[in-house]
């Protein structure tokens, strides 16, 4: 028998070589007997899969895999594709994704925003100041205020409700976290101040919590 | 050195024109050349309130298209020879006049006046925006209501984001300590709290301003308390120090005394 088949492992998994030249239907007899062989070695593994040396259809890919789970006890996880234009969308999505994560630093806003002006961030934003009535910040991650929080307020606004809002004087006419959004109750005068308070809002059931900021509400917080 | 002084306010009502009034008296009280330009092309009435409609030949919009020479335009007070009206045109809208055109005529003005006062009109839009092209600095007129405030905040925005960046001081008008006191209105501080400006001046609501206003004889220095709050206002302007008018009225010495002692 040709090597038409040759099983190769890495720690992920196993990395088939398969002959480019040969017919299909003979190549497919050659892979029975080739895990028939090795079933043993393999015992009862699971693994990710890649072929190699041969362009395969999805179709013949399924065969393949039909064939190795019938005649091991192999279980396959993942068929790990070597296209190599995949691969490198696939990386590029993945450190995409890590340097979001990264970026969960934020801006900083320094001023006081006021009536009619709109701060828009693509990341979480720090205002040092206050957020009067009739302004608004819309922000992709987390808002923190420094200072009094009295306008409209948009925290995750791409989905995210892991998103939080902190400020210093928690008094916002609206604030909404991913997709659910709360407004002040209707019957609370709007200049007989409250003691001023740090509080934080967040999304728990989708329901938005204010709750003055302490320790435990703090270690409860996931983003 | 000369000033030019802006009086704004976003909402309408608020006393923009009085405030006008009494301050540009008030400065010319205190031997300063002082005029007053009336910004509110279409809806004239600084003239009004300063008693000087029926000495109106020539306006704002004249001026600025050449029609006369802005001395012609420029009304002398019939109480103060060194204060000078520029009334608004009444027959013609805000496009008459174009902020370029306000700040050439107000660098003009410069030359000759120690202040020159303008009476913006009432919104943002581009009577706001020619009343501001060249003043140096903005009186904020508000009153302890939140739609003044909420539109004073605006403005004060908008001057921010002026190229200019204007400075902003705040006049709290008409505010009432009985419904202070009784927490139905908003005190001085809730209003700076929110609005976070340098305040230069309170008036209390006084029924002597309506009288005045109506007769068109501004109530600036008089012995009341709103003549001695816009006299103070005009002290400020010009730099001097003067503490704030207590607003509760008159006060016995032993309650003067307690309020000392709260206070600490």
């Amino acid at each position: 028998m040709k090597n038409s088949v040759v099983i190769k492992g890495n720690k992920y998994g196993i990395i088939v070589m398969l002959d480019k030249d040969i017919p299909f239907d003979e190549l497919l007899s050659d892979i029975t007997s080739k895990f028939k062989e090795s079933s043993k070695f393999f015992g009862k593994a699971s693994m990710a899969i890649t072929f190699e040396g041969r362009q395969l259809t999805s179709d013949e890919e399924r065969q393949i895999l039909d064939i190795i789970s019938d005649n091991s006890d192999i279980e396959i996880m993942c068929v790990v594709d070597n296209d190599k234009r995949r691969e490198e969308m696939f990386k590029e999505k993945v450190e995409q994704r890590v340097n979001d994560i990264a970026d969960n630093s934020g801006q900083f806003y320094k001023g006081t925003l006021r009536s009619g002006q709109v701060l828009e961030c693509e990341s979480s934003v720090v205002i040092l100041g206050d957020v009067n009535p009739g302004a608004k910040i819309i922000s992709t991650g987390n808002v923190v205020v420094l200072g009094a929080l009295k306008g409209i307020v948009y925290a995750g606004i791409t989905g995210d409700a892991s998103s939080f809002v902190v400020a210093l004087e928690m008094n916002p006419v609206q604030i909404r976290i991913g997709d659910v959004i709360a407004r002040c109750s209707d019957n609370k005068s709007r200049f007989k101040k409250n003691k001023p308070e740090t509080k934080i809002a967040f999304v728990e059931e989708d329901n938005i919590y204010i709750e003055p900021l302490s320790k435990d509400v703090l270690n409860d917080l996931h983003f | 050195m000369s000033e030019v002084i802006v009086v704004t306010s976003g909402k309408g009502g608020v006393g923009k024109t009085t405030t006008t009034a009494n301050v540009g008296t008030g400065l010319a009280m205190l031997n300063k050349k002082v005029v007053l330009i009336d910004t509110d092309i279409g809806l004239r009435n600084l003239d009004l309130v300063l008693g000087l409609e029926n000495r109106i030949v020539y306006n704002l919009v004249d001026v600025v298209e050449g029609n006369c020479r802005p001395k012609q335009a420029m009304i002398k007070d019939k109480r103060y020879s060194n204060l000078y009206l520029l009334p608004s045109a009444q027959t013609r809208d805000k496009s008459s006049v174009t902020p370029d055109q306000m700040k050439a005529l107000t660098d003009e003005l410069r030359k000759e006046f120690d202040y020159i006062i303008l009476d913006c009109p009432a919104g943002i839009e581009q009577g706001f925006q020619n009343a501001i092209a060249g003043a140096d600095r903005a009186l904020l007129v508000t009153t302890p209501e939140v739609s003044a405030i909420r539109d004073a905040d605006r403005i004060i925005g908008l001057l921010e984001a002026n190229e200019t960046k204007k400075r902003a001081d705040l006049i709290v008008n008409r505010i009432r300590m009985d419904m202070v006191k009784k927490g139905d209105m908003m005190t001085i501080e809730d209003v700076q709290d929110i609005l976070a400006i340098d305040l230069i001046g309170a008036v209390p609501d006084d029924e002597n301003i309506v009288i005045s206003t109506n007769q068109g004889e501004p109530l600036v220095g008089s012995d009341n308390l709103a003549g001695q709050a816009y006299m103070n206002i005009c002290r400020r302007i010009v730099g001097e120090e003067v503490p704030f008018l207590d607003l509760n009225g008159k006060k016995g010495v032993i309650s003067k005394l307690t309020g000392l002692f709260r206070k600490n």
